[in-house]
């Protein structure tokens, strides 16, 4: 079941829709107050909300926006769902749409609603969701919780370089598809007022991959800011550095290894 | 200008190319490289074929180890201004602004740079490893050579497209797009830091990391294939700034005073005491193979000091901490230039800006620690005696 704002519609042909869980927004486990506390997936709601305003701001009429779902499929919150619709609002979140659903069906509701991006606390959830063919990245503590004035993406680069044979999952499409439309995004700034920093880091291989990444992303349009050839030498340090508010690889993202 | 011998393409492999890199001061060749066909691919919008790896390596580290743990490694980082000759590029981005700058690298992506200042240091650590690896195969103790640069990552094509051109064995690199680096120098236990740029090299410096900022110059000198040669300064780069405080402050004769009448105390240890530790280190593995004379790693001590008097401190705290150097030349306040051209160090360490600019006058591969109290003064202002 999904709540519209009426008033934050985007143009469903051309927004990028991007459906984050509640519990990574507002923390779980009850407040006895009013409105919840601000969660891990907080600055990276500011972030995309930030880049939303840059886009209008070069161009009112701009349709290639972030339109945000808040997906609750934690059956506590659900019941507590009028006080998730006011934490919004006290927050000035921009949110599109609420959703509810139950753990079995929350994939369905993802993909009714066209979502093009799932991000979640949960491994599971994330798992599920990819499975299903929907792009999807996990959020902890190391990613995600840093403010910053710009939204920063790290495209984990040993999973961006494909293979030629064999059909192309439909995760890895739906990974595609969103690269191309941040490139798209990134080509209404200049590098010097861009809210978006798109990074990429290969871990496996040596220079050879991090180049076929970089002609890849190229090829899909997007501009990648930082790269870092790792030839697997440790990187906690380009995390806690870089500071993404989510990782990407072709399908499933997430802190693997 | 890197002459013609130490043309890495002919150096290692025999891999045969058509690309010459041309003596002008930008490897501006446009060659039949057998990369092109592949870019080709990509401007036509085929999608980009991973290559096999025997196709693209034409060097092989047979039973090498490929991705030493950086804990393990001697980890040199170094700018690619400082690995390249990069200076059109940075005209046009003093000139233009960024954007033009980054169109202007994606139109040339396809043009090597030519080697820079850094150059035949990193191709002679290469060589060491070379020995090492033939010596320890399974060992990690080697050079790992990474890139750390500024720069955007649109450049990063082009800068692999290079390595990949002069063959050099780069695998890991950062390209930090304008934020600072020091957080991944410091990961990766970085021995060495060479930029072309005096503030990050501070940054380095004030985070406890060796460094150095190096020039490009017009005249460079040959240099050794087969031997690491490494030059140091003393005062304020193997040893702290100590003594130079009582030279500067007090004049000549202090300065000998003080060091007569703590001749048996050990001066502090400088930012590259540590470099000189790894290198001896690695060093010692050539010894216990038997390649004392043929090793391919050999250090110096350059400095003003006197043998007579107050070298004798030098040489005391060298030995306190158990560091070697191979050769040890007290110039009692004679020019070093003369001394290191006949010495050809793939790299000489200073603090003090006057001995650098004499050093490259002469074609020596000079590199300027900005450390101690050297830095307050306007370098030609130093032109007499020196310590």
């Amino acid at each position: 079941m999904c709540w519209f704002s009426f008033s934050l519609q985007k143009d469903a042909d051309h927004a990028v829709v991007i459906a984050v869980t509640s519990r990574a927004v507002f923390g779980s486990g009850a407040d006895d107050d009013e409105v919840y506390g601000e969660g891990l997936a907080f600055p990276l709601l500011q972030a995309l909300q930030r880049v939303n305003e840059h886009l209008l701001m070069n161009n009112p009429a701009e349709l290639l926006l972030f339109d945000i779902v808040l997906l609750t499929t934690d059956s506590q919150q659900q019941q507590q769902s009028p006080r998730i619709i006011s934490s919004t609002r006290h927050y000035g979140l921009e949110v599109g749409r609420f959703c509810f659903s139950s753990e079995e069906d929350f994939v369905e509701n993802l993909l009714k609603n066209n979502v093009q991006l799932f991000l979640s606390t949960d491994r599971n959830e994330a798992s599920q969701a990819t499975q299903r063919g929907v792009l999807s990245a996990l959020l902890d503590h190391q990613t995600a919780s840093c403010p910053s004035e710009q939204l920063k993406v790290l495209f984990f680069g040993d999973a961006v370089i494909q293979p030629d044979t064999g059909p192309t999952p439909p995760s890895r499409q739906a990974a595609r598809s969103f690269s191309a439309q941040l490139g798209e995004m990134q080509r209404r700034f200049t590098m010097s007022d861009s809210p978006l920093s798109i990074g990429l880091v290969t871990w496996r291989g040596g220079r050879d991959s991090c180049a076929d990444a970089l002609h890849t992303l190229r090829s899909r349009g997007v501009r990648v800011d930082e790269a870092y050839c790792l030839a697997e030498a440790p990187w906690g340090p380009i995390l806690s550095v870089f500071r993404p508010h989510f990782l990407l690889s072709d399908g499933f993202g997430g802190l693997e290894g | 200008m890197v002459t013609m011998s130490l043309d890495p393409v002919q150096l290692m492999s025999g891999q045969v190319s058509e690309l010459k890199v041309a003596s002008s001061s930008n490897g501006n060749s446009r060659g039949l490289w057998e990369e092109k066909e592949e870019f080709d691919r990509e401007h036509l919008g085929l999608p980009a074929k991973p290559k096999p790896v025997t196709e693209r390596r034409t060097r092989k580290v047979e039973g090498g180890v490929f991705f030493p743990k950086p804990e393990n490694a001697v980890t040199i980082a170094v700018s690619s201004r400082v690995l390249f000759r990069t200076e059109r590029e940075q005209k046009v981005f003093e000139q233009k602004g960024v954007e033009e700058y980054l169109r202007y690298q994606i139109e040339h992506e396809n043009e090597p740079f030519a080697p820079g200042p850094a150059f035949p240091f990193v191709k002679a650590l290469e060589t060491v490893n070379a020995r090492l690896r033939d010596l320890y195969p399974q060992s990690e103790e080697l050079f790992d050579i990474v890139l750390v640069t500024y720069n955007h990552a649109h450049v990063g094509i082009r800068l692999i497209n290079t390595i990949n051109h002069h063959n050099l064995f780069i695998e890991r690199f950062c390209m930090t797009g304008g934020s600072s680096p020091i957080g991944y120098l410091k990961a990766w236990q970085t021995n060495l830091y060479l930029s072309a740029d005096a503030d990050k090299v501070r940054e380095a410096l004030a985070e406890g990391i060796a460094a150095a900022t190096m020039f490009m110059s017009e005249k460079i000198t040959e240099v050794s294939e087969y031997q690491l040669r490494v030059a140091f300064d003393g005062d304020a780069v193997l040893f702290s700034d100590e003594s130079e405080r009582i030279f500067k402050a007090h004049g000549l004769d202090k300065f000998f005073e003080h060091e007569r009448e703590n001749e048996d105390t050990l001066l502090d240890h400088g930012p590259l005491k540590g470099f000189l530790e790894v290198l001896g280190k690695l060093q010692k593995k050539f010894y216990a193979k038997g390649q004392r004379l043929d090793c391919p790693i050999r250090t110096y001590l350059v400095t003003a000091r006197s043998a007579a008097s107050s070298g004798i401190r030098a040489l005391k705290t060298l030995r306190a901490w158990g560091l070697e150097i191979d050769e040890a030349l007290f110039l009692a306040g004679a020019p070093k230039g003369p001394m290191l051209e006949k010495i050809r160090p793939h790299i000489f360490f200073d603090d003090q800006m006057f001995h650098v600019e004499g050093a490259a006058e002469m074609g020596t591969i000079a590199a300027h620690v900005p450390y101690g109290i050297a830095q307050n003064h306007n370098p030609k202002q130093n032109a007499s005696v020196g310590k």
